[in-house]
């Protein structure tokens, strides 16, 4: 260990490498399911050429290197299954810059949503932001494990907000792709090779190559901003207004929220946890909301640009009011027991974090992440529920968000299940919950969800049913990360 | 001329047989006059010099067609048993040669597969066969609401399978992005005869709505390869909703070829429902590009675009009348237009308009109207349907096009940066024709590829008569130099703005990635272990590369040195 440290601290310099038990089994585990291991040593980088030789390093040495920017994958991404060296990126934070011309921002791994968010503000600009993302996580590390934004119902301003990227290979090779492959300035995603190349790297949890810079879009905060609020019964009686709305090419923002997460985003009595797992808080308030929420709401954000703002805004609520007609629902413009919807909703937009309130509920929270078509998504979350029936789990503590993407080809789906932390004395909700959460996982995959980010025990479950891809998977990390030391064990990857 | 025969090389008789027992008799040739006609490419320089020179390596050994894709996969199968070179071959309208090695080579023709299998309104996607086209995608799917967010500027024929793996820039990429946005799933015969899908189609039992595979996305690899890991067979491609009614305003067919002729009918179409089309022109490039990017920051609009003085070669009926029109500037020299649609309502399609004629007026433009330069504002009609169903793209009136310098970027730096790399290109080896020129001294042609107007394409292209060798190998070097300049002043895309490098330039640009090459040489090597799809065309194998000839290698440094780089050694 002590030769570990300081071949480490070689590269690296002393004060940079931490060994001690205590600190490594901070990096061994986090709120999810997936079984905790310790890495042999975590290491901190300020550069991109540190970056490259720790991984030549570790080519020589053949020990693993698992790279970590927030550590708030919350999904097991970064427990090293193998041991090994934690990279950690999280000093290399810096916003290099911010092209209010071409309205991009270049950012390091470390830089997190809330340090951009409030950098870009300042600027009258914001970055579009995942519901539900911890303040705290690396932006880079979110969009390139494809976190959904808020904005992804729209095509226009939802996907495909990476342009440029600058990667450290498997092998320590220095990689550009967008218009930074020709060395010069950023700014597009279509550079001199590969249009799509940056696609490789996304879904990867850091197996394929170490990411050191990203270019994202950003974009003004809109001038205005008016919220519509339509509530259903059932998630089945929101699935044609929701279609309705989306293929009409109506609002920005627009996403459904069951009376779970509906309360727990409203409730005055817990605050946003930045640490994870959190104690388990009882709110009447909460339980209070939660019984008087309505079973769905789906919000509607119409948003005015610069330019004749209220003309704009003005005819996509028309737009709006017309269909609900045609659809015979309600449209309101504020929620029932909740008086500064529109108030919050407005902050939420650009910090939408406050839904993470609902780990206050039991300390952790299991969601069964997947993307499914519409029409799919009552049968879905049927399946969900009879296996909750069927494990004893309270229907009523699932919570759930589900987010249209490109005008409805698809949902972004998230049921949550809640649960205590095990601890040594008591360990029995945990085990079942976690039984539930496999065994339901399982059932919606059976049932046509779709785990395009496959954590932990996901991976399996997904790739089982991928043949031909999977294979050409391994053998492009054999190919490209022969001694295999980029995060191994994740994905299909030993 | 040099008298000498040309003889294309065979494949060996049990190779033939394997694959005429796959297809049949009827659907495999090594006829001359057959495999002829694939020899050269419709925009093809390199293998239009090879016609010159009686070259036989760009004619293939023989054609096969196959009618599914367990046909494709049996051809690759008995291809890699013997080790014999492949290219797939849809229209053959791309601007990369034939079979890219002398060897004797199966172009596999996958004209047979021209089925829209299925449009599907629940996840909006249409299934395609690989040799469907957009005039039939748009067409099946407009019925529906729906269509796939527009159509190349090379026409409606072009194929979205090989553009899936090449190209897609429309005049709509302002709000749809290039058909690289626009792919949800592909299913790839590798050249070992396995089939891969991407996306989320790839998951048995999951619907096909999702671009993205599990985990790392593959589909990037196929992207931009250049037909070297493998044959699309079947392509899944985003529609989005449709405003314009079920069926297109379009013209008769039929008009005669003369210059003077005037029939309305034939020139001019109607807009789709729910769509205008606005054309401003400027008094100088400066607040031309100015509005370009005031009405990019607006995020409005379908389409953003500036043709200058190519809607000479669009919209003109003859070769004399395209002339004509660019010796006397009949189009304004700066100039932009738009494509509004009514996606929310009409209320959309008036409130852009105020937004444009704000800008419009801010910047110091002038509509084109019925009352302000009527006639070339009628000249121009034909982009009214072209605007959304490209017809008109081999109706340019030009010599052939043989290759282009296309730059990416934010349109300030690339509409400047693409009228001086072409212009020391052309006062470097002079212009194979005035047409050259086009945008040089004038609007380039500028394409908005995002809907904030964050980045753009560019296009400069040559047209050589391709009866003049010398003319053909004058085009070559005008494009070799403004690649190689690109990439010299560190100006992306370069090489292909579409994202697709090609050798030599792959391997003797080292500075791009940097070297990509390597990358990109282990991707093609777990494709194709063996190395036999569209070999040495996107990557060269390190074979291929210790093969490269060394004048080629001495005249690529001689423009690498040329623009201040140094020269590259093989190694």
């Amino acid at each position: 260990m002590s030769d570990l440290k300081s071949n480490l601290e070689k590269i690296v310099g002393k004060g940079s490498v931490l060994v001690d038990e205590v600190r490594l089994n901070e990096y061994s585990g986090d709120q999810s399911f997936v079984a905790p291991r310790k890495p042999d040593a975590v290491v901190f980088v300020d550069t991109v050429e540190q970056i490259q030789a720790l991984i030549r390093h570790a080519n020589k040495t053949l020990i693993p290197i698992i790279p970590y920017s927030s550590g708030k994958n919350l999904h097991g991404a970064t427990i090293p299954d193998q041991g090994g060296i934690i990279l950690n990126l999280s000093n290399m934070n810096r916003i290099i810059e911010i092209d209010e011309e071409n309205w991009f921002a270049v950012i390091e791994p470390g830089v997190t949503y809330r340090q951009l968010q409030d950098t870009l503000l300042k600027k009258g600009f914001r970055v579009m932001v995942p519901f539900g993302c911890v303040p705290e996580r690396s932006v880079l590390s979110s969009y390139l494990e494809r976190d959904p934004v808020l904005a992804a119902p729209s095509f226009e301003h939802g996907n495909s907000l990476i342009l440029d990227t600058e990667l450290v290979l498997p092998d320590g090779e220095l990689f550009r792709t967008g218009n930074w492959a020709s060395g010069g300035r950023p700014g597009a995603p279509n550079g001199p090779i590969r249009n799509t190349l940056s696609r490789l790297w996304t879904g990867s949890q850091g197996t394929l190559g170490v990411l050191t810079k990203m270019v994202v879009q950003i974009e003004p905060v809109p001038q205005a901003q008016k919220f519509f609020f339509i509530p259903f019964p059932t998630l089945a009686d929101a699935v044609e207004p929701l279609q309705r709305i989306q293929r009409k090419e109506i609002g920005t923002e627009c996403f459904l929220l069951n009376n779970f997460n509906l309360a727990a985003l409203f409730t005055d009595t817990w605050d946003i946890p930045n640490r994870f797992p959190v104690e388990s808080i009882p709110s009447p308030d909460f339980e209070q909301l939660r019984r008087l929420a309505p079973s769905w709401v789906l919000t509607v954000c119409i948003n005015g640009p610069l330019r004749r703002t209220e003309e704009k805004i003005s005819y996509e609520v028309e737009a709006l009011e017309q269909l609900c007609d045609i659809l015979n629902v309600e449209l309101l413009e504020s929620l029932p027991h909740i008086p500064a919807a529109q108030t919050t909703m407005r902050a939420e937009m650009l910090r939408p974090w406050s839904i993470l309130k609902k780990f206050n509920y039991k300390g952790t929270v299991h969601d069964l992440s997947f993307k499914a078509p519409l029409k799919k998504i009552a049968a879905l979350e049927k399946t969900l529920l009879d296996q909750a029936l069927k494990k004893n789990y309270p229907l009523d503590d699932i919570g759930m968000y589900l987010l249209p993407l490109e005008r409805g080809r698809g949902l972004h789906c998230e049921f949550d299940l809640h649960c205590r932390q095990s601890t040594p004395s008591d360990g029995a909700e945990w085990e079942q919950v976690k039984a539930l959460w496999l065994q339901a996982s399982a059932e919606l995959i059976n049932c046509g969800a779709y785990f395009d980010r496959p954590y932990g025990a996901w991976a399996h479950m997904v790739y089982a049913r991928a043949g031909n891809y999977t294979q050409m998977l391994r053998k492009l990390k054999s190919e490209t990360d022969p001694n295999n030391i980029l995060n191994p064990g994740k994905l299909c990857f030993t | 001329m040099e008298k000498k025969k040309c003889i294309p090389g065979t494949i060996a008789p049990e190779v033939y047989k394997a694959l005429e027992d796959i297809v049949g008799p009827k659907y495999i040739s090594q006829d001359r006059a057959i495999i002829e006609c694939y020899s050269k490419f419709s925009v093809d320089s390199g293998g239009t010099l090879k016609k010159h020179a009686k070259d036989p390596s760009n004619i293939p050994a023989c054609i096969v067609l196959p009618a599914s894709t367990a046909e494709v996969q049996a051809i690759m199968r008995v291809c890699h048993r013997y080790t014999v070179p492949v290219i797939p071959f849809t229209n053959g309208m791309i601007t990369f040669n034939g079979p890219p090695t002398p060897e004797p080579t199966v172009c596999v023709h996958v004209s047979r597969m021209n089925k829209v299998l299925e449009i599907n309104e629940d996840t909006m996607t249409a299934r395609l066969e690989a040799y469907a086209d957009y005039a039939q995608v748009q067409a099946d799917a407009m019925k529906k609401g729906l269509w796939n967010g527009g159509s190349p500027l090379a026409t409606t024929l072009c194929k979205l399978s090989s553009q899936s793996a090449f190209a897609g820039v429309w005049q709509t990429d302002h709000k749809y992005g290039t058909l690289s946005r626009n792919v949800v799933s592909i299913k790839l015969v590798t050249p070992t005869g396995d089939v891969i899908i991407t996306g989320s189609d790839t998951v048995a039992g999951v619907d096909c709505f999702w671009e993205y595979g599990p985990g790392p996305d593959l589909f990037s690899l196929v992207r931009g390869s250049g037909g070297t890991t493998g044959i699309i067979t079947e392509v899944v491609v985003k529609l989005h909703a449709w405003p314009g009614g079920e069926e297109l305003p379009e013209p008769p067919a039929g008009r005669p070829c003369i210059h003077t002729y005037k029939e309305a009918k034939y020139d001019t179409a109607p807009f789709p429902k729910h769509h205008k089309l606005l054309w401003v022109e400027f008094p100088d490039f400066e607040t031309e590009l100015e509005a370009l990017r005031k009405i990019g920051h607006a995020s409005i609009c379908a389409g953003l675009n500036a043709t200058g003085v190519y809607n000479a070669y669009y919209c003109s009926q003859t070769q004399d009348l395209t002339l004509d029109r660019v010796a006397n500037k009949f189009f304004p020299p700066y100039n932009l237009y738009v494509i509004i649609a009514g996606f929310v309502s009409e209320k959309q399609i008036t409130y852009e308009e105020n937004v444009i004629r704000d800008i419009i007026q801010e910047t110091g433009g002038t509509f084109l109207s019925e009352d302000y330069k009527d006639d070339v504002l009628y000249a121009l009609a034909p982009w009214n349907l072209d605007c959304i169903r490209h017809v008109t793209g081999y109706r340019m009136n030009r010599h052939a096009y043989c290759g282009s310098n296309i730059l990416g970027g934010p349109v300030d730096t690339v509409a400047r940066k693409t009228r001086e790399v072409w212009s020391k290109a052309i006062d470097t080896f002079g212009e194979t024709y005035v047409t050259d020129r086009g945008g040089m001294d004038d609007t380039p042609f500028l394409y908005s590829s995002n809907h904030s107007g964050r980045f753009w394409l560019t296009e400069a292209d040559v047209y050589p008569d391709m009866t003049k060798p010398e003319l053909l190998q004058r085009g070559q070097a005008l494009v070799a130099c403004g690649i190689v300049n690109t990439i010299a002043d560190k100006f992306g895309p370069g090489a292909n703005g579409l994202g697709v490098s090609i050798e030599p330039i792959t391997s003797f640009m080292p500075e791009v990635g940097p070297n990509a090459h390597v990358l990109f040489r282990k991707i093609r090597h777990i494709f194709d272990p063996s190395g036999i799809c569209a070999p040495g065309r996107q990557v060269f194998t390190k074979e291929e590369y210790d093969n490269f000839p060394d004048e080629a290698v001495a005249g690529l440094n001689k423009l690498r040195q040329m623009h201040g780089m140094p020269p590259v050694e093989k190694k």
